[in-house]
């Protein structure tokens, strides 16, 4: 089998299955989803950097009621999410609203790779040097011994 | 008397440190070889200081001496011997002794491990840093973080013990000591790289001397961060192990920035590269652990307002602060010879992958960094009072997960300078395969989610592709005459090991926080409920009295086998039940019982019932990486027997002077 079409032939198999496989996750999401999408991302009041989904704790129980029972009356994400800022505080959300903490690290790490990029370009231009026939020849036996080391 | 002998052992290692300091300075001053010499005592006294204050603070502890504020605030004489010796870091004061413990230790063993050198402007540098290190921790004993103050007024007859959540599990006695053999073991990289600044010799030989340091470090950081995350699971009861609070985070920090570290430096022991990143990274990594320490010791967390009140955050601030300065100012004052003879010869080469594994790990930490501080500066800035939590550094640090992992894989099979199109094909196909095949394994079984999915494919991938290495190198040893075991020792064979490690982690994290389910089931005795194909039948609750706590347990069958305890337990002067969980644990999952609401008159609980698959590969993966960084901590055979992967042919001897001379 030649080389390209092997690697094809994986890369093929490769996007089918993740295709497949992420297409799990469309299709509108349960009453039960959405309590616990929502409840992931706001946080339990009473302890300390545990989401309501996640604590066992009394107030984490009666937000995930609270969420449930706008769920059931048909109120949208954000609007549930909009209750529970007005009754516990901006701080309730786990996930801040405020776009700085989003955007810095994008912005930050798309510079990096930039940065990546620019330095990995930069190729230093040699001297150029004649290479003598005796030492391509050491080369090409050191390759070969390695190639068969391998 | 402990408080007398304590206060007296804290001056002895702060003058005993300055001291050291002062006569070094003057040694190198003057070019003194015999002070340079004489100021090895002075690290000894320092050790001793430390010694006997932890021996006075063990012996205060062990018999409940109360006239110490520190015994009479965590100890209490029903807490079991064990938590009592556990007390001195379940508190501020105390776990600056062991820190300074910690360091005195391993300062001592850096003198005597270069005893021969000890003229040497270079080691009395980096051991007079050393000793500023340890003046610092002394000084906030003899100052603000007194362990040996005494109580105001009368000696109370018992104190509160420490935090229940610190007397409730045997971890507790592994977890920290090990967190700060780690956190502590960078200051010896640390110093050795201002000394390096300072006396100008930047080749790459202070490098190689501390290799082996950061590495132990590196080690017992890792070992620690996932005994925390144990410790966490086993004692917390929420059923997760990581939930990226500002104290785990303050961990993660310089592990972070360590691990860029242990990759980049071989990019500047092969070709004279990035030294300059390179100093920045162990600076980095010993100021995120003292800004760790501020963050979690200074109250700031609880509001930006409160880490004035105790006067120990404005000192570690100020600590912080003077240690990035001086590291600035001493790397932009090198500037012109920390210039690098190297550069990067291809974008497909073992050294670019280096290069992006490094841009991957400053994002990273970047990113864990804003995440802790972003609530803090908001706040400092105008007032508002918000929250970064898990959904925010899950999503953020995902993609950059999933990029360490695809270097994971390719990075070993590239070779230095520049790769053939022919070279990676015959390395890489086979691991490929394996990470495409389990992929569709995975979806075949019946798994959804794009995550996860894709981090078991280059889990496999990379986990291949270690252990294609380890065959390589297994095959060269065997050729060259040795048991097949030698192979796995050295550098970059144990390096291998620890890839292992990181991929069974990474597929204990995927499965468990993608494939977990959770419920809370109220039952009455002999009733049983069902959560993702298995059972659990509640039988019944005891209570009972056991010295310091009263403890309610109930008795859950899982799959009508075994008997498991989930429990509450009540402590005299703690407000709050703790919970402490009982778990299953398993080799593909785990079945995590909590008692959430103790009986009620009918005899009905609640039991908090938790199946999440594969946890035990996190700690199994942890153990391996441990073991992983023993292996390449030991002096390995020089290559090329056991270095797999081809050699630089020819380097050109006056660009690239340090590899001639290595």
């Amino acid at each position: 089998m030649s080389r390209r079409l092997n690697w094809g032939i994986l890369a093929l198999i490769l996007v089918a299955s993740l295709a497949v496989g992420a297409s799990g996750d469309s299709g509108p999401p349960t009453e039960d989803q959405r309590v616990d999408r929502i409840a992931d991302v706001v946080r339990c009041p009473t302890c300390r950097g545990l989401s309501a989904a996640q604590s066992d704790a009394p107030s984490a129980e009666a937000i995930r009621d609270e969420v449930r029972r706008r769920v059931q009356l048909g109120e949208t994400d954000t609007q549930i999410k909009d209750y529970l800022i007005s009754r516990y505080g901006e701080d309730v959300l786990l996930q801040p609203r405020s776009r700085l903490v989003w955007v810095l690290p994008v912005v930050g790490g798309a510079a990096a790779v930039i940065g990546l990029v620019l330095v990995l370009r930069q190729r230093r231009v040699r001297p150029g040097r004649k290479v003598s026939e005796a030492d391509e020849a050491l080369v090409a036996r050191a390759m070969r011994s390695e190639r068969v080391a391998q | 008397m402990s408080a007398v002998l304590g206060t007296a052992a804290v001056a002895l290692g702060l003058a005993a440190s300055l001291l050291g300091m002062l006569t070094l300075a003057i040694g190198l001053r003057k070019g003194n070889r015999a002070m340079l010499r004489t100021a090895r005592s002075y690290v000894w006294l320092v050790l001793a200081g430390a010694v006997l204050a932890t021996a006075a603070m063990q012996y205060a502890l062990i018999t409940h001496d109360f006239s110490l504020k520190y015994v009479a605030d965590n100890g209490s004489r029903s807490t079991p011997l064990l938590y009592t010796i556990t007390t001195m870091w379940s508190a501020l004061e105390g776990s600056i002794l062991l820190w300074a413990l910690v360091l005195a230790g391993y300062i001592a063993v850096m003198a005597r491990h270069f005893r021969d050198r000890a003229s040497d402007p270079l080691l009395a540098w980096a051991t007079l840093v050393a000793l500023g290190v340890a003046a610092f921790f002394f000084g906030l004993m003899a100052g603000p973080a007194n362990p040996f103050r005494l109580v105001a007024g009368a000696i109370p007859l018992d104190g509160p013990g420490p935090n229940p959540l610190l007397q409730n599990h045997p971890l507790v006695a592994f977890h920290p000591p090990m967190l700060y053999l780690g956190y502590v073991g960078f200051t010896i990289p640390f110093a050795f790289a201002l000394a390096a600044l300072i006396t100008g010799r930047l080749g790459e030989d202070w490098l190689v001397e501390t290799r082996r340091w950061t590495l132990f470090a590196w080690g017992f950081l890792t070992v620690g961060i996932v005994l925390g995350a144990w410790w966490s699971y086993e004692v917390l009861g929420w059923g997760g192990y990581w939930a990226w609070d500002p104290v785990e985070n303050a961990s993660f920090l310089p592990w972070l920035t360590a691990t860029a570290y242990v990759h980049s430096v071989m990019v500047q022991e092969r070709r004279a590269m990035l030294r300059v990143w390179n100093l920045s990274l162990l600076v980095a990594t010993f100021s995120l652990t003292i800004l760790g320490t501020f963050l979690t010791r200074s109250g700031v967390l609880d509001s930006v307002h409160a880490f004035t009140e105790s006067p120990i955050g404005p000192a570690i601030l100020v600590f912080f602060a003077l240690v990035v300065a001086v590291s600035i100012a001493l790397i932009g004052w090198r500037g012109d010879t920390l210039r690098s003879p190297g550069s990067i010869d291809a974008p497909v080469s073992r050294e670019a992958a280096f290069l992006a594994n490094n841009v991957a790990f400053a994002a990273f930490a970047f990113v864990v960094l804003l995440g802790t501080i972003f609530p803090l500066l908001v706040e400092a800035v105008n007032g508002d009072q918000l929250s970064v939590g898990a959904p925010y550094f899950n999503r953020m640090t995902a993609p950059i997960g999933f990029t360490l992992l695809f270097l994971m894989a390719i990075a070993p099979a590239l070779p230095w300078r520049k790769a053939a199109a022919e070279t990676l094909h015959r390395r890489l196909l086979w691991p490929a395969w394996a990470g495409t095949l389990t992929v569709a394994a995975c979806v075949a079984f019946g798994l959804r989610g794009l995550g996860p999915l894709l981090a078991f494919g280059l889990a496999a991938f990379a986990g291949a592709a270690a252990l294609r290495q380890l065959g390589v190198s297994v095959r060269a040893a065997r050729r060259g005459g040795q048991p097949a075991w030698r192979a796995l020792f050295g550098r970059s064979n144990g390096g291998m090991v620890v890839h292992l490690g990181v991929v069974l982690v990474a597929v204990g994290l995927a499965a468990s926080s993608s494939y977990g389910h959770r419920a809370q089931f109220r039952l009455a005795p002999g009733e049983s409920a069902t959560l993702a194909g298995h059972s659990v039948t509640y039988l019944g609750t005891t209570v009972e009295d056991r010295g310091n706590k009263r403890t309610t347990s109930a008795q859950v069958r899982v799959d009508g086998g075994k008997v498991y305890e989930p429990a509450l337990h009540q402590f005299p002067f703690g407000s709050q039940a703790i919970g402490s969980p009982s778990v299953r644990t398993g080799p593909l999952s785990d079945v995590y019982l909590t008692l959430v609401v103790p009986p009620d008159a009918a005899g009905t609980v609640v039991i908090g019932v938790n199946v999440q698959p594969l946890v035990v590969w996190l700690w199994i993966g942890g153990t391996v990486m441990g073991f992983g960084t023993f292996l390449a901590a030991w002096p390995g055979r020089r290559r090329p027997t056991a270095t797999p992967g081809p050699e630089p042919v020819a380097v050109e001897p006056e660009r690239t002077p340090a590899v001639v001379s290595s």
